[in-house]
């Protein structure tokens, strides 16, 4: 259910951008070389079609891996992080802090430092979708559930492990949806690394197309990138819905 | 065994007026007392002083040989991943797991044992929740509201079987309940506003049990104290 309506939600916003694309060339009597024809666009994507979907598939592979790595990270910082000590509010305002950077502005340093390969791609990928993240989950795990906790804080039976397992699971839909969004920002973090300087993936061909000035291989390209995403967030949104049944019995 | 607060002064921090002022009073043996006042009154913040979940106030609390006193109140929730009876299961002492059936059964709420918390009514988490503390070791238990929401008779039937089954125990339950108070409580603590002196006013309650018959005069008496104090 939840991944139909991400699929037809995507095809939806991808027909009027290229609806409206289109409008603008037949009003403006642009040329095929500016903007294609459907038809054109139609020939792109048969031919592209198979190593464009190979390169989609090597950028979220990259991407979820990026993604899975920033999960366990902001996890570790915001579960560190969550007490009202003076190391959790210098890790709060240290993670407030460096997120205000972008971090797409120190990519070519990595590029730089660490090549145009697989590592760094990955790393690009997993620090642009770590910040947001971590401020979630920071906020998540900062927030006590006075009215759950108070029982075990009275009687002595209050543990860390305890004390994460109820807000997490008290925050099930925040967390499921914050997970399912960062997704995003790691297929943006991998293409973008990839755009800049990497070898492989997607963001290379686009980086490749665009230098040919072929707008009909970038849209296959997007509509590639949007129809992968939509079906990776809808199966995260799906899984996440079937942890809460599970959990909680809902 | 006795508890006593002497000239306890509390204000929260940045505020200007004085929750408590000198505040003193004594329970002089365990039993069901009740603490009564107007909303606002600081009813919830004494309870919090006397549970040490308070701690910058001033004057002295004396708790005698009391070690462990419990605050539980009516908006407590169990976590919702396992079913009540699984919940309690968990978190009972070894020594009390004799009473917990009792008083699943007194508090009427044998059948729904199996149910999640989020599936019970209002009244039916109140009572699963003071079941919860009721089952812990402890000398004292403040139960703010704890049976709210909860009808009369009900809640006749479950405070006649708490003073059953722990009499050596102290209690005070707060409580809006006029006749509720005067009827089954020891010593009934009226608290006035930090203006009027003396701060807390004690009444003598009428302190029923089960079996015992009620003598209307005497009850319509101790509820016309009560009142009048808390004016």
């Amino acid at each position: 259910m939840l991944l139909h309506r991400r699929i037809y939600q995507f095809f939806i916003i991808y027909l009027m951008g290229v609806a409206l694309l289109l409008l603008l060339k037949y009003s403006l009597n642009l040329s095929d070389y500016v903007i294609p024809s459907l038809i054109d666009i139609w020939h792109t994507g048969i031919d592209v079609f198979v190593r464009y979907f190979s390169d989609v598939m090597n950028t979220l592979s990259v991407a979820v891996v990026g993604q899975i790595v920033s999960l366990l990270l902001a996890f570790l910082i915001g579960i560190t992080g969550r007490q009202a000590t003076w190391f959790g509010s210098f890790i709060k305002v240290a993670a407030y802090n460096v997120q205000a950077y972008p971090i797409v502005a120190i990519a070519p340093i990595i590029f730089i430092l660490l090549g145009d390969g697989i590592a760094t791609r990955l790393l690009i990928a997993a620090m642009i979708c770590y910040f947001p993240l971590l401020l979630s989950v920071l906020g998540i795990m900062a927030e006590p559930i006075t009215e759950i906790e108070h029982f075990y804080k009275v009687t002595g039976r209050m543990r860390w492990q305890l004390e994460i397992k109820i807000r997490a699971f008290e925050n099930l839909n925040k967390l499921t949806t914050v997970i399912a969004g960062s997704a995003t920002l790691a297929m943006a973090g991998t293409i973008v690394a990839e755009f800049i300087a990497a070898n492989a993936g997607i963001g290379y061909s686009i980086r490749v197309a665009l230098y040919q000035s072929d707008l009909a291989k970038i849209l296959i390209a997007l509509f590639l990138i949007g129809m992968t995403l939509s079906v990776y967030q809808g199966l995260l949104e799906a899984t996440g819905y079937a942890v809460r049944k599970g959990w909680a019995r809902i | 065994m006795r508890f006593s607060c002497r000239d306890i002064t509390f204000k929260y921090p940045d505020a200007s007026n004085y929750v408590f002022k000198n505040l003193s009073f004594e329970l002089t043996e365990p039993g069901f007392n009740a603490l009564f006042g107007p909303s606002g009154v600081g009813k919830t913040s004494f309870a919090k002083i006397i549970t040490g979940e308070i701690k910058e106030f001033s004057g002295e609390i004396s708790t005698d040989s009391m070690k462990i006193l419990l605050y539980s109140y009516n908006l407590e929730r169990l976590p919702g991943w396992s079913s009540v009876g699984k919940h309690l299961e968990k978190i009972i002492p070894l020594s009390q797991k004799s009473k917990k059936d009792e008083l699943v059964e007194a508090f009427g709420l044998k059948e729904f044992i199996g149910a999640r918390f989020s599936q019970l009514s209002l009244g039916q988490q109140n009572r699963v929740n003071l079941i919860r503390y009721l089952l812990q070791d402890f000398q004292m238990l403040i139960m703010d509201e704890s049976l709210a929401n909860v009808d009369e008779l009900t809640r006749e039937k479950i405070l006649l079987k708490i003073k059953d089954m722990f009499p050596q125990t102290f209690f005070l339950y707060i409580s809006h309940n006029v006749i509720e108070v005067s009827k089954f409580c020891k010593q009934i603590l009226v608290l006035r506003s930090a203006g009027k002196i003396p701060q807390v006013i004690t009444v003598e309650g009428e302190n029923y049990s089960t079996l015992q018959q009620v003598d209307k005069q005497k009850l319509e008496q101790t509820m016309l104290e009560v009142m009048n104090a808390s004016s």
